[in-house]
Parts: C-alpha cells; sequence; structure tokens
C-alpha cells in the first residue's frame, strides 16, 4: 500500500492526556471482549473494561497500556479512548493488585444474595486479574 | 518613649516575618501554576465525557414514553427532604479570606434551607475544624447495611457531618474524589439523599473566581451548571489579585482552551450513526456515575488552585503591610536617634556656657 492507513489515537485519563499519537491498528478491552480497530472501522461507542491497549505501528511504536474502566469512540480516522486510569504494564504494582484480588473474593464471598453486590465484587476481580495479567504479561524486558 | 535599640530590633523582626511571607508568596504561585496546570490537562476528559453523555441522553430518551418514568436514577428529580452538602475547603490557612467565604456561604445555604434535614461532607481541614464545633458528627452507618436494610439512619440533630476529608487535596487524586462520588451516588439511588450540594471555590482564572453553590444531584442537563447561589469577587479584591500575581509572575490570561475544548467536544457526537457496543442504556448508566465522579474532582481542582491564589494574594499584601511597617519604624528611629543627639549637644552646649 502506498499510503500508510494509520488512526489518530488519543488516551484520555482524567488527570491528563496520556497518549496522541497515530498508529496502524489498536486492539481495545471493551466490556463485552477484546476488539481491534484498523483505519475505516465503523463509528462505534463502547464501555471499555479493564485490561490492555495495544497500540500497533504508527509514530509511537508499538506500545501497551492497562486501562481500567472507561468508554471509547471510533470513528474511521481516529480511536479516542476515555480511561479511569491508565498506566503502562511495566509500572503496575503486583503486589496492590494481588491484595485487592483478595479484597475482590472476600466481597464475593460476604456478597449474600444480593447480586448488587456480586457484580461490584466480579468487577473488582477481573480488574485485579487482568492487572495482574498485564504485569506479568509485561515481564522484565518490557 | 522607646529608645533605638528597642526599635532596631522590632525592624529586625518584622524584616524576618517580611522574608518568610515573601517566600510564602512565591512558593504559593509556583503551587498555583501548578494547580492550573493541572485543571488545564483535566480539561479534554471532563469535555469529553460530557459530550458523549450529551449525545447518549439525545439518543436515549431518559424517559420512559409510557410510564413517563426515568428511566436512570440519577435523572430522577425527587422533592428535597434529606440534601446532602459537600464543602470543599483548604487544608491549610493563610489564605486571606478564602475558607472564611466558602464557609460563609455554606452556612447562608443551611439557614435558607432551614426545613430539611441536612448531612455534611466536609473536603479540607480547616472547613472540618469549623463545623465540627457548630455540628454534630452522625453515628456511622455502613452504606452497604443501609442499602441493604432499606431504612433511614436515625438522626441526632438536623444538621450532621456524615464524612470528613482532611487532606484529601495535598496530593489530590482521582481516585480519591470518585470514591467520594461513589458514595454520593450510592446514597442518593438509596434515597438516603434526596439532592447534592457542592459548595466550593470556582477558579476560572486568577482574576476570575467565585464561591459557588451548586446542584449536582439530580443530574439536571448536562454540560451545564445548576447553580444555586454565587458569590463574585469584590472588585478590590481582583485588583490585589492581579497585583500579586503580576509581581509573582503568574499570568493572567488563561491559556487559550477554545480550540481544545471544541476538539473535546466532538468526541461521540459525529454526524453518524455509531454502532454501539452495548445498548444506549446500559452505557448511560456506566456514564452517568463516572459525570459525577469528573464534576466533585474538577471542582477540588478548582478549589486548589483557588486556595494558592488566595493565598498568594494575602502573602502578597502581608509582605505589603511588612515593608509599610519597616519604613514607619525607620523614620521612628531615625528620629529618636536625632532628638538623642540634639539632647546630648544641647547638654554639652548648655554646659560649656555654664564654665
Amino acid at each position: 500500500m502506498a499510503e500508510t492507513n494509520s488512526i489518530r489515537v488519543r488516551l484520555v485519563t482524567p488527570e491528563h492526556v496520556f497518549i496522541d499519537g497515530t498508529a496502524d491498528s489498536v486492539s481495545l478491552p471493551s466490556r463485552s471482549g477484546y476488539l481491534e480497530v484498523l483505519y475505516a472501522h465503523a463509528p462505534l461507542l463502547a464501555e471499555l473494561g479493564a485490561g490492555e491497549v495495544t497500540l500497533h505501528g504508527g509514530n509511537v511504536g508499538d506500545q501497551q497500556f492497562f486501562v481500567a474502566w472507561g468508554f471509547v469512540e471510533v470513528l474511521p480516522d481516529r480511536v479516542t479512548i476515555l480511561a479511569e486510569s491508565a498506566v503502562r504494564p511495566n509500572q503496575i504494582d503486583v503486589e496492590e493488585a494481588r491484595q485487592e484480588l483478595e479484597q475482590g473474593h472476600k466481597m464475593w464471598n460476604e456478597a449474600g444474595d444480593e447480586s448488587r453486590r456480586y457484580a461490584e465484587a466480579n468487577q473488582v476481580i477481573h480488574e485485579a486479574e487482568e492487572r495482574i495479567a498485564a504485569a506479568e504479561g509485561a515481564g522484565p524486558t518490557a | 518613649m522607646a529608645n533605638v535599640l528597642d526599635l532596631r530590633r522590632r525592624i529586625r523582626s518584622v524584616k524576618n516575618t517580611r522574608q518568610i511571607t515573601k517566600a510564602m508568596k512565591m512558593v504559593s504561585a509556583a503551587k498555583l501554576r501548578r494547580a492550573q496546570e493541572r485543571a488545564f490537562a483535566a480539561r479534554p476528559y471532563a469535555k469529553m465525557l460530557a459530550s458523549v453523555l450529551d449525545s447518549l441522553v439525545r439518543r436515549v430518551d431518559p424517559y420512559d414514553p409510557e410510564t413517563g418514568e426515568v428511566r436512570h436514577p440519577l435523572l430522577a428529580v425527587r422533592p428535597e427532604k434529606r440534601v446532602t452538602v459537600v464543602v470543599v475547603t483548604g487544608d491549610k490557612g493563610f489564605a486571606g479570606a478564602f475558607n472564611t467565604n466558602v464557609l460563609k456561604a455554606a452556612h447562608r445555604f443551611l439557614n435558607q434551607r432551614s426545613d430539611v434535614d441536612i448531612d455534611l461532607e466536609i473536603v479540607g481541614r480547616k472547613g472540618r475544624d469549623v463545623m465540627r464545633r457548630s455540628f454534630t458528627t452522625a453515628a456511622v452507618m455502613d452504606d452497604e447495611q443501609m442499602a441493604h436494610e432499606m431504612r433511614l439512619r436515625e438522626r441526632k440533630a438536623r444538621i450532621e457531618i456524615t464524612g470528613e476529608h482532611a487532606g484529601m487535596l495535598e496530593k489530590l487524586s482521582f481516585e480519591e474524589a470518585a470514591h467520594l462520588a461513589h458514595q454520593l451516588v450510592e446514597r442518593y439511588s438509596i434515597q438516603q439523599t434526596h439532592a447534592v450540594y457542592l459548595v466550593f471555590n470556582e477558579f476560572q482564572s486568577v482574576i476570575a473566581q467565585r464561591v459557588l453553590v451548586e446542584r449536582i444531584l439530580p443530574i439536571k442537563e448536562i454540560g451545564k451548571d445548576d447553580i444555586a447561589a454565587a458569590t463574585e469577587m469584590e472588585r478590590e479584591e481582583r485588583e490585589a489579585m492581579a497585583k500579586a500575581a503580576r509581581s509573582s509572575g503568574v499570568s493572567l490570561e488563561t491559556e487559550d482552551t477554545r480550540e481544545a475544548d471544541e476538539e473535546a467536544s466532538k468526541f461521540g457526537t459525529a454526524q453518524v450513526d455509531y454502532i454501539y457496543e452495548q445498548p444506549p442504556r446500559q452505557l448511560l448508566q456506566a456514564l452517568l456515575p463516572r459525570y459525577i465522579s469528573m464534576q466533585l474532582y474538577h471542582a477540588m481542582l478548582e478549589s486548589v488552585a483557588a486556595e494558592h491564589a488566595a493565598r498568594m494574594m494575602a502573602m502578597d499584601a502581608a509582605t505589603q503591610n511588612a515593608s509599610e511597617m519597616i519604613d514607619a519604624y525607620t523614620l521612628k528611629m531615625n528620629r529618636v536617634r536625632q532628638a538623642a543627639i540634639t539632647k546630648e549637644i544641647i547638654e554639652i552646649v548648655s554646659g560649656a556656657a555654664a564654665l
């Protein structure tokens, strides 16, 4: 292909604009599973779950970030990610994540018969598990 | 009459004080600049969240067409019988009337609403100290437990303090603000409270600030502030602030955010049919609590910036007062010294004449 079909990617957190760059493709953890976005993707709005955002190619090179809960807007030529928190995988505190996981399990056990509290506990567990997975995936070389 | 030595000591002491106030002013100016940057950096997210919410609300009719009921609890307007007031003050003093102004606005609000039960959530050490003197602390009851039992907390008094958050602003993080917002949302959705008001110092720029009483729950209109009361800055105050800012190198102009704002407000509002990964209603449900978190976080950021600006101004005034005092004492000291010399000469001369 003569021209590079790159998309503009922005990752915005409440504290600041985390990334503003381009990439050839982006994979995102939507609430209902990972999705991959290429140039000319159909317009889409989705809620993000906890997981890794990966940018391939583009001016920023391959990059990975761990995001927890947010929102994404996909337009044919750009992707905007609103994330409540975003960190690079090698900056994740695994110890803290493990504690969170434990806390989540505790919440789950204590939830009794209320579905809302189960959902909350599941959210905590899911986030902690993803966090640990992302940190371990990154490894010392990343 | 004071002697020269006393005056000299006095001058030295005032000079030392001036040094300190000057240093505090410069520190506040630096902190103000940083706080401004943080508030500025937080804008895109806030704008984007508001615009996507706005477009969602328009697409998903928040009212049920058949029953006319509101589809999301955070949009439901109820008669206000129990309200929660979040008061954002500073952690430290030496900031002129900053804390007083916020507390005054809060008290005015409390007096106006003399017919309803009020829960207070206080952010900042200064506010806590003052409020503790006038109001009792509520019996602690777990929010979850309340939700579970679906009953109201027993009240000891009409106005109670339900939460104190001292030291939160020192190292303000979104997470902490979101945590508080989460509690508020929870209380609102189980109808423990019927409205949530925010009393804080809004910071538009160094010379444009005001104390606001804003209703954040129920959400009435997205992207628009639901302001219940506002106290603008006095003209004198504004001039003093401008002077303090100039002398400590803080620019008065706000950074040009128009372009960035415009860009951000396009988020989620493009003229295309979006594919919604989740049903729009579900998206709305996930977004509304986040909107509250963002509003609270933003108010805190602005309050921090305003606090530093107020401190900078107070310290500028203090430095100036110290300078004036030094001048006055120096003049007095010289007069006393001269008087002493004259007296001595007269004594010598008259002594010589008597010979």
